[in-house]
């Protein structure tokens, strides 16, 4: 069971490095967020839940701190992304759908 | 002309502190007050014996949170300080902004975000007032419960153009921060000291103990819970 949550320590420390290589490189204020929101979620995720395998006492709060990560993290990026593109950040030049424009339902 | 002044006064202010260095006493070689006397020489596991959580009962503080008896209990009438400072940048955060009218986008908020208000408020309020309320049992207490309550009313104010609580707000400030000093004038009454605990301190560890530190910590909750609530709103009028 230890292993196992090094094991997954180890995919959620990965998760992290992508989410700053994407923030890096990523072209666009969108695309960066996504980025970063992918890793925060499950980069969080799966390092929680190590801890949480690693010593079995903390499995229970690990497993309400997921929760209540999964409930805030994607609100409050897609309030940010709702944000940037109401005050009219354009997406990169490379995007070819944008299916919220000219219509007021965002 | 500038840089020049601002390094004399840099250079100054070294000088000041290098100079006060000597005044400090070598490690161990303090000449101490009666209090920090008498307070070294208490044993770490109390003057009668070991403490034991949730045994020990009618302990000077009773609180099993240190930091909580500290700042509640010993040096109550500094904390009854902090909480003026607080108080008086939120007036000053106010009479800053006092000029601005809330700026109304014209938009109904994003549907997530009102959704989840709507089932993240409820928890967010009640973690905060569980901090509170377990500051003397727990790590938290006042300050804290009082932010994390802030920050549930800072969604409310994303989430709804119409809510306005700067009245609420200025009531509830009023009131807990008066009952404070209404808790420390009981205490001149009954033991002739300034906030000093004179309820039952009861068993180490649970709910009900510790005098008046839970007491005072669910005020200070609820003053600072208003007072960051009226900093927000009024940085949201600012928009």
């Amino acid at each position: 069971m230890i292993i196992l949550g090094y094991i997954f320590i180890g995919i959620g420390a990965f998760f992290y490095f992508l989410g700053g290589l994407g923030i890096l490189r990523m072209p666009d204020v969108y695309n960066r967020l996504q980025a970063g929101t992918k890793a925060t979620t499950l980069g969080s995720f799966s390092v929680i839940l190590g801890v949480g395998f690693v010593n079995m006492d903390y499995l229970p709060k690990a497993l309400l701190i997921i929760a209540f990560i999964a409930l805030t993290n994607p609100v409050g990026s897609s309030v940010l992304a709702r944000a940037a593109y109401l005050i009219g950040i354009k997406p990169t030049a490379k995007t070819k759908v944008d299916e919220c424009k000219g219509g007021d339902e965002i | 002309m500038r840089r020049f002044l601002s390094a004399l006064i840099v250079l100054g202010l070294i000088m000041f502190f290098i100079s006060t260095l000597p005044l400090i006493p070598e490690f161990g070689k303090a000449s101490l007050s009666k209090v920090s006397r008498a307070f070294i020489d208490k044993d770490v596991n109390g003057n009668g014996g070991n403490i034991q959580y949730g045994v020990s009962k009618d302990l000077e503080n009773g609180a099993a949170n240190v930091v909580t008896s500290i700042v509640v209990d010993y040096r109550s009438f500094d904390t009854l300080g902090e909480v003026t400072v607080l108080f008086t940048s939120a007036l000053g955060v106010g009479i800053i902004l006092s000029g601005y009218k809330r700026k109304k986008f014209g938009r109904e908020p994003n549907f997530i975000l009102r959704v989840s208000v709507g089932i993240l408020l409820p928890l967010i309020l009640l973690f905060g007032a569980y901090v509170f309320i377990h500051g003397h049992l727990t790590p938290g207490g006042g300050f804290p419960g009082g932010t994390i309550i802030a920050a549930g009313i800072l969604l409310l104010y994303l989430s709804n153009e119409e809510f306005d609580l700067s009245k609420t707000v200025k009531f509830v400030e009023g009131i807990s921060g008066s009952l404070y000093v209404i808790v420390g004038l009981l205490g001149l009454a009954v033991s002739g000291v300034f906030l000093i605990n004179f309820l039952p301190t009861g068993v180490v560890g649970n709910l009900f103990s510790s005098g008046i530190v839970p007491i005072i910590y669910i005020l200070i909750g609820f003053k600072v819970g208003a007072e960051l609530s009226g900093i927000v709103a009024e940085l949201h009028r600012e928009g």
